[in-house]
């Protein structure tokens, strides 16, 4: 994957940064999704459920990472081989658990097809939704360098 | 010249019967955030499957609910179940229950 840079803007994403933040912190002791652990023996399935949950933190270091100083005072944000899969990743489990936490309401329907009334929705939860949306763009950038034929069909 | 002993078999037959081997499927299941553009990344990723082949398990978890994605060995399973659920996909493990 060949790197490259996308230039934000600064206004519309600072803000959604905080509840990045905020759901990140969370995901440093919890998984996004509660997986089905193939095993009834409880010392590998906590084995299973920490290695998960060290993957994950790592992926979720490497979204926050995206910005740094260069962000705040360019907004750009840079991707490479190093950091593509993580951060697509790292999204994906933020993207869960914005939904377990400000978007459940909207009904999954609603959220799988994008279709939500911002006007109708309070502050917070259309800063979730926005924030959602953000790093759902985010992932499509990705893949799309990634695996060209996937978006292109 | 020493005695020629022989030796005969007892006359029971001996059967070793090896047990079948369960299959186990890795079970993909349905969820409203992650996209269909992302579903097939990882499937041509971690399970090594084709545009087409990966575009049609895609389609079936998203109408469906569920797509087996693979089956096999259980050690083999469980190691795809692990790696599509750091990509946080609802992954599962089920077995035909042969053992």
């Amino acid at each position: 994957m060949e790197p490259f840079e996308v230039s934000l803007s600064l206004p519309v994403v600072a803000p959604l940064l905080d509840v990045v933040k905020e759901l990140a912190d969370g995901l440093k002791q919890t998984l996004a999704s509660k997986p089905a652990v193939p095993e009834s023996d409880a010392v590998f399935r906590d084995l299973w459920s920490q290695e998960l949950l060290s993957a994950q933190n790592e992926d979720v270091t490497a979204l926050l990472s995206l910005f740094n100083e260069e962000f705040f005072t360019e907004g750009v944000v840079a991707f490479d081989h190093t950091n593509a899969e993580a951060i697509t990743r790292a999204c994906s489990a933020i993207r869960l658990r914005l939904r377990e936490r400000y978007l459940a309401a909207l009904g999954d329907e609603a959220l799988e097809i994008g279709e939500v009334e911002l006007a109708q929705l309070d502050a917070q939860t259309r800063k979730a939704f926005m924030c959602y949306l953000f790093l759902a763009t985010i992932q499509e950038l990705i893949i799309q360098h990634l695996d060209e034929s996937i978006i292109e069909s | 010249m020493g005695d020629t002993k022989t030796h005969t078999l007892p006359s029971h037959q001996v059967t070793a019967q090896l047990q079948p081997e369960s299959v186990w499927r890795v079970v993909v299941l349905n969820d409203p955030v992650n996209l269909m553009s992302y579903v097939v990344m990882i499937f041509k990723k971690v399970l090594g499957f084709d545009e087409t082949t990966a575009r049609r398990h895609m389609l079936e978890v998203h109408e469906q609910g569920r797509s087996v994605v693979w089956s096999g060995l259980r050690e083999k399973a469980e190691a795809y179940t692990f790696t599509l659920q750091q990509w946080h996909l609802s992954a599962i493990l089920e077995s035909d229950g042969a053992v």
